[in-house]
């Protein structure tokens, strides 16, 4: 029974990192009615910047908002770039683009720093504190933290400042946002500027688990697709939910079913969904943009 | 005396097609203008001209400044607020949102509050609704709040696209009361385009009959009305 | 004797590579003609992708999957049964179709996105997949094909011709002209005729293509399947040609591999495909070795080319493609061809007012 605590404990944590990425497809998302492909790999590339300020000296609780400001820009910066030039291309060749893109910072990561897996400092001690006969460790509960004020940040930035607004109102209603001098173009690129950092938490709270090389992230995605399918891809709320579902899912499914299979268990959700609830648990049936 | 709003020779349409052939037409300051034709005669595309949502020729100038080229966004806050054909209410919103969204670019905070009292005062269900989602309000709110909306830019000029359309009789009664209100309060020059004749022309100081992208017929609101050939062939009563 | 001299200049240029593939072996050494073969089997996969993507428009980043589908179950036919392994070919190639045609089913009810999402994560998950039945797939081991000597027939065609004796890597490869000739003859003949009429209309709108009594769905399925069908055969020879698949033959790149070679290449066409897999086979390769051995190319240019490796240059391609030229290379081509027409003959239409017929579409 205390094992099965700590799983839950650990999942929840866990469900912290897909949610936070889920949240930067979701983002996304409603904004162009895209998928990101490069999500993950946008989210390595942030990492290894932090782990490259940590190098240099820079102590974690600096280089960390620091990195997220770097990829607040990065994230502005691919979309004024490589997205607005295209944008009213379909969005299959949008799709597709983003596999480029994925492809590209990929091997510009490998190209800076090449493919040897580094350990990533966590900022957290890896003892655990005993709450009532269940051993939580403090880097689980620091990850549960970090995710947990990053998310809530995030949600107060969209729901409680006129900045959250027009950015909703524009991703939602691009046409009628317009004609109340709403500049739905900054809005987008300020969108994907919020979801490469949003992504970035994302890889940084992972990397210390999973050793930092270039291609870290693409197991994280996956089950990030899992969490924004399961929760409705449209729906942020959903992403956190379902991000937090996926997370103990899978660390049930490791600890008591077989280790190996965890990638195919989300896997399996992903289809589960598709098949059976589309539009995951709370998703609409139908996206109208005026 | 320049004109608020001035349209010249202007010739627009979507792509190939091209929907207006030459229109002219000019808003005075704080005057109600309508805008007047059947269903394709290109009043929508007018307005949409005017805001940036089309490509034209020609020229259209607000306030002795060209519109040419300018992006939609840009044009809105020079003080033209346009209520287009289906409202657009932004219905993942809640009321309140909406109408900050009117609100939003203005820095007179005291002012804003005042006009927010107006607003309240014209149209209380939107007091009431505030926090409910803008999808739930009928369609007579529904214009209520994106007029609401409009008015709480502060434009000099407003352009309304069809705001009876799809209401009942009394709701476009007491709505076209509170235009006429709006405007000889504030000021506000209107660009009224309408299928309802009648009441659009008990309205306004001047109007514009469009037939196939072209101005057949303009002048007093008062000739329009008196004329019966005019009303018969264009206006349909 | 008059049609020869009025087919269109395509004809002749499909008679020249089938010329110049035919006598590759004799003129290259047995590891260029491998290298070549297994160009060849991408150039099938991405011929089944193409038969997906472009003409029935579905987007599947999952086609690494089927290819190696259809390597495992040839390996494990060879291997385990002892089927001799052109047997194996027809048989991957029917199952691993089955396998897509089943897939196609659910896949109805997807968009396009999620489409390319849930082959997305099949690609990324299916090596883990392949690892865990290990007694039946070797597991991380893999499986080991051994490559089958040319026949008399062919040892003594061959030695006849060059006067040296013909290597297994050799007759591999010509083992995979015949089928990737054979696969896009068929796949030209659908093109042509009904279902590849049927496709083009589906992907070019589907509610239209349903009102004028098109089965949408027996199509869009059928499309996988082939597609798959493709994807199996390809895979199958490409474990032949290489001599040993694992899990790690198969990753997610190979799937973005093949969709950059489509796109590249240019998606709906026949040639397309060919001049994609070209492109996506030989770019990672000659990036590391031909570039560096240019002298003339500044060694920081040398270091990031051969450092950024493939991954670099396909993003970046692949990202240039979609925005310049989205109907790539062939699309490119087609372009200039029209273009050089319109100007050729546009002196004489002047007076006719009317413009010069399109070229052909094969």
């Amino acid at each position: 029974m205390q094992e099965f605590f700590q799983l839950l404990v650990s999942g929840i944590a866990t469900g912290g990192i897909f949610a936070s990425l889920a949240l930067a497809l979701v983002l996304i998302y409603n904004a162009m009615g895209l998928v990101n492909f490069a999500q993950g790999e946008m989210a390595m590339f942030a990492t290894f910047l932090a782990y490259s300020l940590i190098g240099r000296g820079m102590s974690f609780w600096i280089a960390f908002p620091v990195t997220l400001v770097l990829a607040f820009a990065g994230g502005i910066a691919v979309q004024r770039v490589v997205i607005k030039p295209v944008e009213r291309a379909p969005v299959l060749s949008l799709v597709i683009i983003t596999l480029g893109l994925a492809t590209l910072v990929n091997g510009l990561a490998g190209f800076v720093w090449g493919y040897v897996p580094r350990s990533f400092p966590s900022p957290f001690s890896s003892d655990s504190i005993d709450l009532a006969g269940v051993f939580v460790s403090y880097r689980d509960m620091g990850v549960i933290a970090v995710t947990g004020l990053v998310l809530l940040c995030l949600y107060l930035l969209l729901q409680h400042t006129t900045v959250g607004l027009t950015l909703r109102a524009a991703a939602h209603h691009p046409e009628a946002s317009r004609l109340l001098g709403v500049h739905v173009s900054w809005m987008l690129a300020l969108g994907w500027g919020l979801a490469s950092a949003v992504g970035a938490v994302s890889g940084i709270m992972v990397a210390p688990i999973l050793l930092l090389e270039p291609n870290m992230m693409q197991t994280i995605i996956i089950y990030a697709f899992a969490a924004a399918v399961l929760g409705g891809i449209e729906s942020p709320l959903g992403a956190v939910v379902g991000g937090l579902i996926v997370g103990v899912t899978v660390n049930l499914a490791g600890a008591y079913v077989a280790g190996d299979l965890q990638l195919a268990v989300g896997l399996a959700i992903i289809i589960a969904v598709l098949v059976l609830k589309p539009n995951g648990l709370f998703g609409r049936a139908a996206v109208r943009r005026v | 005396m320049t004109a608020l709003l001035e349209l010249e020779n202007v010739h627009a349409g979507y792509g190939p097609t091209s929907v207006l052939h030459g229109v002219s037409l000019e808003v005075p300051e704080g005057g109600v203008v309508s805008l007047l034709g059947a269903n394709g005669a290109g009043k929508t595309t007018t307005l949409r001209a005017i805001t940036g949502g089309v490509r034209w020729t020609g020229d259209i100038r607000f306030a002795g400044r060209s519109l040419r080229r300018k992006a939609t966004e840009d044009i809105v806050i020079q003080g033209i607020a346009h209520v287009p054909e289906g409202r657009g209410i932004c219905t993942e919103l809640t009321v309140d949102e909406n109408l900050r969204l009117g609100s939003h670019l203005r820095h007179d905070g005291a002012e804003v509050r005042k006009d927010y009292d107006r607003v309240f005062e014209y149209f209380p269900v939107l007091k009431e609704r505030r926090k409910l989602s803008s999808s739930t309000l009928s369609g007579g709110e529904q214009q209520m709040l994106a007029l609401a909306r409009a008015l709480l830019m502060r434009p000099r000029l407003m352009l309304l696209d069809e705001p009876s359309l799809g209401l009942a009789p009394l709701v476009v009664r007491s709505i076209f009361e509170i235009i006429r209100n709006i405007n000889e309060t504030s000021n506000v020059a209107v660009l009224l385009v309408e299928q309802n004749a009648r009441i659009a022309l008990e309205m306004s100081s001047a109007a514009y009959v469009l037939e196939v992208g072209r101005v057949a017929v303009e002048g007093a609101a008062s000739e329009l009305r008196d004329n019966e050939s005019v009303r018969r062939s264009y206006l349909g009563y | 004797m008059n049609r020869l001299r009025t087919a269109p200049p395509r004809y002749w240029l499909v008679v020249l590579a089938v010329v110049l593939f035919l006598g590759l072996p004799t003129v290259t050494s047995s590891f260029v003609a491998s290298e070549w073969g297994q160009a060849l089997t991408l150039a099938i996969a991405i011929m089944g992708l193409n038969i997906l993507v472009g003409y029935s428009g579905q987007l599947s980043l999952g086609h690494g999957a089927f290819m190696a589908l259809g390597a495992y179950i040839s390996a494990i036919l060879v291997h385990r049964y002892h089927v001799d392994f052109l047997v194996t070919i027809p048989i991957a190639a029917v199952a691993t179709g089955l396998v897509g045609f089943l897939f196609g089913v659910p896949a109805l009810r997807l968009s396009p996105l999620y489409l390319a999402l849930a082959t997305f994560a099949l690609a990324v998950v299916s090596p883990s997949l392949i690892k865990r039945p290990a007694e039946l797939t070797g597991g991380v081991q893999g499986i080991l094909i051994p490559q089958p000597d040319p026949p008399p027939f062919a040892g003594d065609a061959f030695n006849a011709v060059t006067g040296t004796a013909m290597t297994s890597d050799q007759w591999i490869y010509y083992v995979i002209l015949f089928c990737t000739l054979l696969l896009f003859w068929l796949a030209w003949n659908l093109g042509r005729r009904r279902p590849g009429r049927a496709m083009r209309a589906i992907r070019d709108g589907e509610v239209a293509a349903a009102a004028s009594g098109v089965n949408v769905a027996g199509f869009k399925t059928l499309a996988f399947g082939i597609s798959a069908f493709y994807a199996g055969t390809a895979g199958s020879l490409f474990g032949l040609s290489i001599g040993f698949i694992s899990p790690d033959t198969f990753p997610v790149s190979l799937s973005i591999q093949l969709l950059v070679g489509a796109v590249i290449g240019g998606l709906a066409s026949i040639p397309g495909p060919l001049l994609g897999a070209i492109f996506a086979y030989f770019l990672p390769i000659e990036s590391n070795q031909w570039v560096p051995s240019q002298t003339w190319i500044p060694d920081q240019i040398t270091s990031t080319v051969k450092n950024a490796g493939p991954a670099v240059s396909y993003g970046v391609v692949l990202i240039l493609v979609m925005m310049f030229a989205p109907n790539g290379i062939v699309g490119l081509v087609k372009a200039g061809y029209v273009a050089l027409n319109r100007r050729l003959r546009g002196a004489a239409d002047r007076e006719t007012g009317q413009l010069p017929p399109d070229p052909q579409t094969v």
